[in-house]
Parts: structure tokens; C-alpha cells; sequence
């Protein structure tokens, strides 16, 4: 923690104040370990805080004035010139297109793959589960160079595909887990009735598995989405041209294009690209926190 | 086992999974070993060196070794961050009596951001012309004199580009440890003040040792991460001034894309896969009791 910088004193405004002195035991311990909780989130949050109001800075502000204070007047030019530069719409409806191809890849594959290790079971079902643990522990890395040729001799090199396969590849091994984990509260008894009335274990899957799982979809998604969202390495080895870029490396582009750097701009076009992702994390934070709780603290 | 099932459901269930976790995982690993033992640029014919690329790595690249240096001290800063960070914060946090889940959505903000977002916020943190917030702060807080660019310095460039990974997700691991903390159970914490116990004994005689299997988890993921890290410092200074903070990661990837030497590059991600397998070894090693983890 110390090595961070520490921040000027300007509070996010949504940084929590400290409790009020608590009526039965007032104590020195609680009110100093609120007091640091506080200066660590600032810590933590300020840098974005500041991405933010940098966005909204006109130029001259940032250059000559205070550059960390609160700017003196708040304009959005900025984002008018971010949308000049690049081609924005392209990049968030790519990473859109390989975001929900991938999630979409990852949700029905791990749910089919867990479905079949926990509810049907077979023989080498320990040995499947050892499977997919290498891919939780082997870095990405790993893929690029094999993937790089396989696909110039398949031709899927700067595809949207060339990102989806990897993506959807090395996120199914934490999707089977959660999915399997999930799976084993589903009581028997129901799986029992369903058989009476004559279902198989594709009518079981359909219309008990799969509807009972939406809470771990929502997890599944939210978790992955982020790192999806933001993926940079398979992006930008395996795509090349501007139409298909996607979020981080059209971000890129802001430094480049412009010879030297326009800032404010910059971080215009950066908050308008992490906007979309945020809103959805912001929404869906709870379903997340509990599904990352759960998974990690079983495991 | 339903009723109902047979050999070809399970089949349909599984095959699709395993297609895709085959061809984008289990077979790259093979192929990755498989080249690692031939010299090719992509465009001549593949020729059979045998451990060639090893000893070459091994024995006769410097850079090879200095990054690998780099990211073992990459791996102790992100480590220090993420866990001990972590730990204070999830501490904290069971103390605090409200704004519990507002302080645990702010902290895991960084963790939803693009990483070449956060290189272009921590390229103007770090800057010195024009002067960035740390140079700012190092003045306003009386220590001046330690003011530079901390990018292009080579004794300080490491440590700069590991921060950012660090503070990145601290928030990930602070939620872990402390979903775990609340599951430690309060008569044991009680019993133990009754004994006499202070604060820091609660800590590590009770607490710690009552989470030690979500330190596993939380080690080796924090660990297997940060070996594999690769965006921040590649966006950041690509591994530089001069070598002073090539990572393994940066330096396969120039290999193998840059001076377009497939072989050589599969054999330092071969590298990088070992690493990352001793260290989950180690880390069970250390942190699991004998015979339960």
C-alpha cells in the first residue's frame, strides 16, 4: 500500500464519511480504523476520480492550472474531439460483438460441460476436472504463438473469431467450476420427479438445469465480461486492421494519432469506452460480490 | 447419475466443451512444446535443433535471466500489494459498522478498467514534464527530492510498472479474504479475548490460521497472475529503458512477434508455464498443512 502515491485531500464524493460515534462503546481502534478505510478507498479511487475531471478540463486548465485540483469549468469539448478522432462506434460495437460471443460460448459450453461431470457423471469425470484445472493454472501466453500460425494456415487471422475462440477457451475452466459448484444444490428429488414424467436428460437439462442456473449466469457473464471487455494480448496479436479493433486497442490509436498527446481528449474517449462496461458493473456488483465470495471461498 | 442417461448423452454434453477447450488451450500447450524444440521463423522450413533452445536460454542469454529477475521482483511487489493490501483493507472492513458494500464496490473499481486505460492514467501519475500527481504529492509532502521520472529511471521503472498491476486488483482479493473473514466464527474470536488475548494474537492465532485455505486460493491466483502479467508493462515502457523491466511475458512476446523467432519464443513460454507450476507447487507446499491441502 505505501508505495501508492498518496492523494491531495479532495474526497471522491462518494467516498463514505466516517460513522458517527458509536452510543454504547465509543473506542479509539474503531474510529482510527474508519478513518483509514476512508484514506485508502480515496487512495484507490482518486486516480479514476482524476481520470474523470481531467476529461472535463478544457486544455488550457489542464496545461497551466492545477492540473489535480477541481477544474475551474466543466466542458465537454473534449469528447466532441475523442469522437473525431477515432472511430469509437467501431471499437465498442466490436468488443460488443466479441463480448457477448465469447460469454455466450462460455455460459452454454460450461453449463454442458458441468451438467455432464456433475448431474450425469461417467468414469473419467476426475479426469476431465484435471483437464480443465490446467487451464486455470497455465498463463495465455502459452497460446499465442500456436494460435498465430494455426490460424494464418486456417485462415482466421483478423477475424473476430481469431479473439473468441481464446477468450471463450481459457474462461470455460472457471465457468465449468462455478456452474458444477452450483449444480450440486440442485436436490436430487427433482431431478427423481422429472424422470416419473418421463423426461431424458435433455428435456432435465432444459427445463430444470438450465433455468435454475440465471443467478450463476448473471456471475459467470459479469466476471468474464470484465476481463473480455478488456482484453488487450489476443486482441492485439490477432487482429490487424481498424475495422475490427476493439476497445484497448482503439484506445491506442488516441495516442498515436495525434502527434503529440491531447490529454484531455484522451481521457474523454477513455471514459466514454469504459463507460458501458462500468454501468453494467455498477448494476450488477451485488450478483458479482456474492458469485466471487461463493467461488472463491468453496474452492 | 439421473435417470434416463446413456453413454451418447453424456457424450453431446461433453464433446462441444472439450472441442473448444481443446483447440484453444490443451492443443496450443502441445504445439508451444512441440516447437520449442525447432528453429522457425514462419517462412523457411522448420529445422529439428533438439534442447538447443534450452541451453541457449539457459546458458547463453543474458536477457533471458534479467528478465526472469525482473519478474520475480514483478511478482514480490504484486503479491505485497494485492495480498497484504487485501488483508489491512478486509481487516478493516469487519470493524467498519456501515458503508460496507459502498467501500467494496469503490475498491474493486480499478479492476473493471481497460489496462491501456490505466497505462495512459499511470504514464501522467508517474511523468515528470509535465510534473505528474506522485512528483506532485513527493512535493507537497516535504520529499522533493526524490522527484523523477520514474519511467525512464532504470532503478525505479520496475517497481513503477509492477504498481498498477497491484493496485489493480487488491480489490478482487480484499473481497475474498473478506467473505472468509466473516466466516470465521465469532465465539472463537470471543473465547480468545476472554483468554486475554490481544487484537494481533485474535489475528494470527484464530484468523489466520482459520482462512489459511483461502490464502491458498488467493496466493496462487495472485501469483499465476502476476507471472503471467504482460499488458501494463508492455503498454508502459515495452520492457524498457534497456532491459530494466523486461518481464519474460514482454520478451516472449518481442521474440516471437518482433524478430519473428517462433521456436525460441514457444521455448521461453514453455519457461513461463513451468514458473507458474513450481510456484503453485511452492505455494501448497508452504502454506498447506501437511496432508490436508
Amino acid at each position: 500500500m505505501i508505495t501508492q502515491p498518496a492523494p491531495a485531500p479532495v474526497a471522491s464524493p462518494r467516498t463514505p464519511r466516517p460513522a458517527p460515534r458509536p452510543r454504547r462503546k465509543p473506542s479509539v481502534h474503531h474510529a482510527l480504523s474508519t478513518a483509514l478505510i476512508v484514506v485508502i478507498v480515496v487512495v484507490q479511487v482518486y486516480p479514476l476520480a482524476w481520470l474523470v475531471l481531467t476529461s472535463l478540463r478544457s486544455e488550457d486548465d489542464f496545461a497551466a492550472g492545477n492540473p489535480f485540483g477541481l477544474p475551474e469549468s466543466i466542458t465537454f469539448d473534449n469528447y466532441t474531439r475523442a469522437f473525431a478522432t477515432g472511430d469509437t462506434g467501431t471499437y465498442i460495437l466490436n468488443s460488443l460483438i466479441v463480448t457477448a460471443g465469447a460469454n455466450l460460448l462460455i455460459v452454454l459450453l460450461g453449463m454442458m460441460a458441468a451438467y455432464a461431470l456433475q448431474v450425469l457423471g461417467f468414469k473419467l469425470a476426475g479426469f476431465v476436472r484435471g483437464l480443465f484445472l490446467i487451464g486455470i493454472i497455465v498463463p495465455v501466453q502459452i497460446a499465442l504463438v500456436p494460435l498465430f500460425i494455426d490460424y494464418a494456415s486456417v485462415d482466421l487471422l483478423d477475424t473476430h473469431l481469431s479473439m473468441i475462440i481464446p477468450l471463450a477457451g481459457f474462461a470455460l475452466p472457471m465457468s465449468v467450476y462455478l456452474f458444477s459448484s452450483f449444480f450440486q444444490y440442485i436436490p436430487r428429488e427433482m431431478y427423481e420427479a422429472a424422470a416419473l414424467d418421463g423426461a431424458g436428460p435433455y428435456r432435465v437439462f432444459g427445463s430444470i438445469t438450465l433455468p435454475m442456473s440465471k443467478n450463476t449466469v448473471v456471475t459467470v457473464v459479469m466476471v468474464n465480461s470484465i476481463f473480455i471487455w478488456n482484453d488487450f494480448i489476443f486482441a492485439n496479436t490477432f487482429v490487424l486492421s481498424e475495422g475490427l479493433k476493439t476497445i484497448p486497442l482503439g484506445l491506442q490509436n488516441y495516442i498515436g494519432a495525434m502527434g503529440k498527446v491531447d490529454w484531455t481528449a484522451t481521457f474523454a474517449a477513455v471514459c466514454v469506452m469504459i463507460t458501458p462496461l462500468l454501468l453494467a458493473f455498477l448494476v450488477l456488483n451485488k450478483a458479482m460480490i456474492y458469485g466471487l465470495e461463493q467461488g472463491a471461498t468453496k474452492g | 447419475m439421473i435417470p434416463g442417461r446413456s453413454r451418447l448423452s453424456v457424450l453431446i454434453f461433453l464433446v462441444p466443451p472439450l472441442l473448444l477447450y481443446g483447440v484453444a488451450v490443451l492443443f496450443p500447450i502441445v504445439q508451444s512444446l512441440f516447437l520449442s524444440f525447432f528453429s522457425w521463423d514462419g517462412i523457411s522450413d522448420m529445422e529439428f535443433v533438439g534442447l538447443e533452445n534450452y541451453s541457449r536460454m539457459l546458458f547463453g542469454d543474458d536477457v533471458f535471466w534479467h528478465a526472469f529477475l525482473n519478474a520475480l521482483g514483478y511478482l514480490a511487489i504484486c503479491l505485497v500489494l494485492q495480498l497484504g493490501g487485501a488483508l489491512v483493507v478486509a481487516g478493516l472492513l469487519t470493524s467498519l459498522r456501515r458503508g460496507r458494500e459502498v467501500v467494496k464496490t469503490l475498491y474493486l473499481l480499478p479492476a473493471v478498467i481497460s489496462t491501456v486505460a490505466i497505462a495512459f492514467l499511470f504514464q501522467r501519475i508517474y511523468s515528470l514534464e509535465p510534473e505528474g500527481l506522485l512528483n506532485r504529492v513527493l512535493g507537497w509532502v516535504g520529499l522533493g527530492d526524490l522527484r523523477r521520472a520514474w519511467l525512464s529511471d532504470t532503478d525505479t521503472v520496475l517497481a513503477a510498472v509492477s504498481a498498477p498491476e497491484g493496485w489493480r486488483f487488491t480489490g478482487l482479493y480484499m473481497l475474498i479474504i473478506y467473505a472468509a473473514l466473516l466466516a470465521v466464527p465469532k465465539e472463537l474470536e470471543e473465547a480468545a479475548r476472554l483468554d486475554g488475548a490481544s487484537r494481533w494474537q485474535v489475528f494470527t492465532r484464530i484468523r489466520f490460521p482459520y482462512i489459511r485455505p483461502v490464502w491458498i486460493t488467493t496466493t496462487i491466483m495472485a501469483a499465476t497472475f502476476a507471472l503471467r502479467g504482460f499488458d501494463i508493462p508492455y503498454l508502459l515502457t515495452n520492457g524498457g529503458p534497456g532491459q530494466s523491466s523486461e518481464l519474460l511475458t514482454t520478451y516472449m512476446y518481442k521474440t516471437a512477434f518482433t524478430s519473428t523467432d517462433y521456436g525460441y519464443a514457444s521455448t521461453i513460454s514453455v519457461f513461463i508455464v513451468v514458473e507458474c507450476l513450481v510456484a503453485v507447487w511452492l505455494i501448497v507446499r508452504l502454506l498447506g498443512r501437511k496432508g490436508d491441502a
